[in-house]
């Protein structure tokens, strides 16, 4: 059969944000692919360095859609290491049950896309029915579904009282009942497990070559997770298990994730035992002293690096942000080789992109 | 001649079928959103989308033929209102005679053909690459379908549909003798209408819009419409062949019957596209053929042996 192109983007049912890839394919088989990135360039690294830090804040915040809270975390712990100030031990468990509470609903989000794409529509809709609650739990603690508003520089900006810690708990209970069902559906669905076992599997040597972190990472056996390679509080002293998979394959990315949203929903309760008493925030000054800093957390989608470079004014003289998704991309072009035309949504949504967040 | 335009146009002709049909598409998508937690459209959801898509502006690639594309929706819609005519409903039958149900089978396998070919001559690439598609799905279904269809012709010694379904006052529902050729047919009326989970051709996330993906306006509502009187003709032969039991002398208990039985199929329906995931092509191709031969082929073998 002669070789065709088809153009995957800018605008496609499959993508969610928009991103341009020209596949080439014979028949039913894809022979390779190319691709195109940014289309969300918004120049937030060069706009960060014309404003403040209290500004960039709500800046870094608008980077990504989904997991807004990590990046504004990120953020705020560069700017606090450059100041050498130590913030409350609340603060910083109070961003940590943020952090958690958005890596289940990215999770969640994340698997009703993979479910719409294999065709499995009521999945799709029961996770995100199941994401509402988490993002109600987030909106009535810190003001926002999506974007919380809930850092700042030396702190959080809201207080849990008695009140949001018992809805935070009922919510979370009856979210590990939804997750022990979709876990049931994603182990014995044999038209799931038919599209996704075996479907562009991933060598650990593959992974470490192309720097691919997070779950992708995960779910090819490479065991790496920042939480636990460079914890800062309150991870340190929290237990919590990393899962991996060995397989590499789309379904093992499936199994991986969803098993971190029980981690993570694990993570939100001892969190809430151990909350500690004091002030959630303290008074920093404008300037920061001169001085650079690299800071790395776990996003929902692997590891998030911020380099930050400080001159002594009121502003960030460099602001650098590597988002997991970048080093997702650059493994897409290879997995897109090789496959069914058909297994090009479930590659894609393994990969679990966020365009804006590379893009920035 | 008043008699033949009744039947033709209002019942069981044009009419009735499309009412059927925006019925069922209706049902369909409200059974689908109480499985999704979804609330589902009003009743009047499917006709307002065909006035809809009438009133929108009619596009096409500028090397495809016109008439054509206008044409092919048309007969295919022509296609199954007339296999409509042959299948009896709730016992009425005007037009039956001996060997109607191949004639209702060949009418049934015009919309695949027309869909491949809208699909080729609409020029997009995605609706070629959907084209191709259909007519791959085609060539797993349809064989064990017309095996597993032949069972209750063959167990009945008639090939008229309402032979078949007063066989079965006397020898009892198909559906007990023949359970894997009625799930072997259901499974060929699902891939025949090309829903979900075999909805290969038309998936959205691969192939945008499959063979329509060009196609807009009236012609699009055209599509949609041969679609629906499609699942409802075949839900229909699905009952005569398979359930039995819809002609009485009352003609309300009929209707009941008939009614109760359309609901029941349509249930499995939208319960089989709301609990499964869509299957590759590959995959489909070897499912039909390692596994649904095979099973059609022994259960009309088993049958042939029993009325023997």
């Amino acid at each position: 059969m002669s070789k065709i192109s088809i153009p995957i983007g800018p605008q496609h049912p499959l993508l969610k944000e928009p991103l341009s890839m020209m596949v080439d394919i014979s028949g039913e088989r894809v022979l390779g692919a190319s691709l195109r990135l940014g289309y969300v360039h918004r120049g937030i690294e060069r706009l960060a360095q014309t404003r403040t830090y209290t500004q960039n804040v709500h800046l870094i915040e608008r980077i990504c859609g989904i997991c807004s809270h990590i990046h504004t975390t990120t953020y705020c712990q560069a700017v606090e290491a450059v100041l050498g100030v130590e913030i409350p031990l609340r603060a910083s468990y109070l961003r940590a049950l943020m952090c958690e509470l958005e890596r289940v609903h990215s999770h969640l989000l994340w698997l009703g896309i993979l479910a719409k794409h294999i065709g499995l529509d009521t999945i799709f809709m029961h996770a995100w029915h199941d994401r509402e609650s988490v993002l109600d739990v987030m909106e009535e603690i810190s003001g926002g579904r999506v974007l919380h508003a809930a850092n700042q520089i030396g702190g959080v900006r809201f207080d849990i009282d008695h009140d949001h810690d018992s809805m935070i708990r009922s919510a979370l209970k009856k979210l590990h009942e939804q997750v022990a069902g979709l876990l049931d559906v994603i182990e014995n669905e044999p038209a799931l497990i038919a599209r996704t076992k075996g479907v562009a599997p991933v060598s650990p040597e593959v992974i470490k070559k192309y720097c691919v972190v997070g779950p992708m990472a995960r779910a090819s056996g490479v065991n790496v997770d920042m939480r636990r390679e460079n914890p800062i509080p309150p991870y340190d002293q929290l237990d919590f298990s990393v899962v991996t998979h060995p397989d590499g394959d789309a379904w093992s990315r499936t199994y991986v994730r969803v098993e971190e949203i029980r981690v993570s929903l694990n993570l939100c309760e001892s969190i809430l035992e151990q909350l500690p008493e004091g002030p959630v925030n303290i008074r920093v000054p404008r300037r920061v002293p001169a001085g650079e800093v690299i800071i790395r957390s776990e996003a929902p989608r692997g590891e998030l690096f911020y380099y930050l470079r400080s001159d002594g004014t009121d502003k960030p003289a460099r602001l650098k942000v590597r988002t997991p998704t970048l080093a997702a991309l650059s493994l897409l072009p290879e997995q897109l080789s090789a496959i069914h035309v058909a297994d090009i949504p479930v590659v894609l949504a393994g990969v679990d992109l966020c365009v804006a967040c590379a893009d920035r | 001649m008043i008699e033949g335009l009744f039947y033709l146009l209002l019942f069981p002709g044009l009419v009735f079928q499309v009412v059927c049909g925006l019925g069922f598409e209706w049902v369909d998508r409200k059974l689908l959103a109480l499985f999704q937690r979804r609330v589902g459209p009003p009743w009047y959801q499917p006709l307002a989308d065909m006035i809809k898509l009438f009133g929108k502006e009619d596009l096409l690639p500028t090397q495809a033929n016109d008439l054509i594309a206008s044409l092919l929706p048309l007969i295919s819609l022509s296609a199954v209102l007339t296999a409509g005519l042959y299948v009896p409903i709730a016992g009425f039958s005007p037009f039956s005679f001996e060997g109607d149900l191949i004639v209702i089978l060949f009418l049934m396998s015009v919309p695949t053909l027309s869909y491949y070919l809208a699909g080729i001559l609409s020029i997009g690439i995605y609706s070629v690459l959907g084209g191709g598609r259909s007519l791959l799905q085609y060539f797993s279904y349809e064989v064990p379908f017309l095996i597993a269809l032949s069972g209750p012709a063959v167990a009945a010694g008639s090939w008229s549909v309402e032979g078949i379904m007063n066989a079965q006052f006397s020898l009892g529902s198909f559906i007990l003798f023949q359970p894997l050729g009625f799930l072997l047919a259901l499974i060929g009326l699902i891939g025949k209408l090309k829903r979900d989970p075999l909805d290969i051709p038309s998936a959205k996330s691969e192939v945008i819009g499959g063979s329509l993906t060009e196609y807009t306006g009236a012609k699009l509502a055209f599509w949609h419409l041969v679609m629906n009187v499609q699942a409802v003709v075949g839900i229909f032969l699905m009952i005569n062949l398979f359930l039995g039991w819809t002609k009485f002398h009352n003609p309300a208990i009929a209707l009941a019957v008939f009614v109760l039985e359309v609901l029941l199929i349509t249930g499995v329906l939208s319960t089989t596209s709301a609990v499964f995931a869509r299957l590759r092509i590959d995959q489909l191709a070897g499912f039909g053929w390692r596994i649904l031969v095979p099973l059609s082929i022994a259960q009309l073998t088993f049958v042939i042996l029993m009325g023997a």
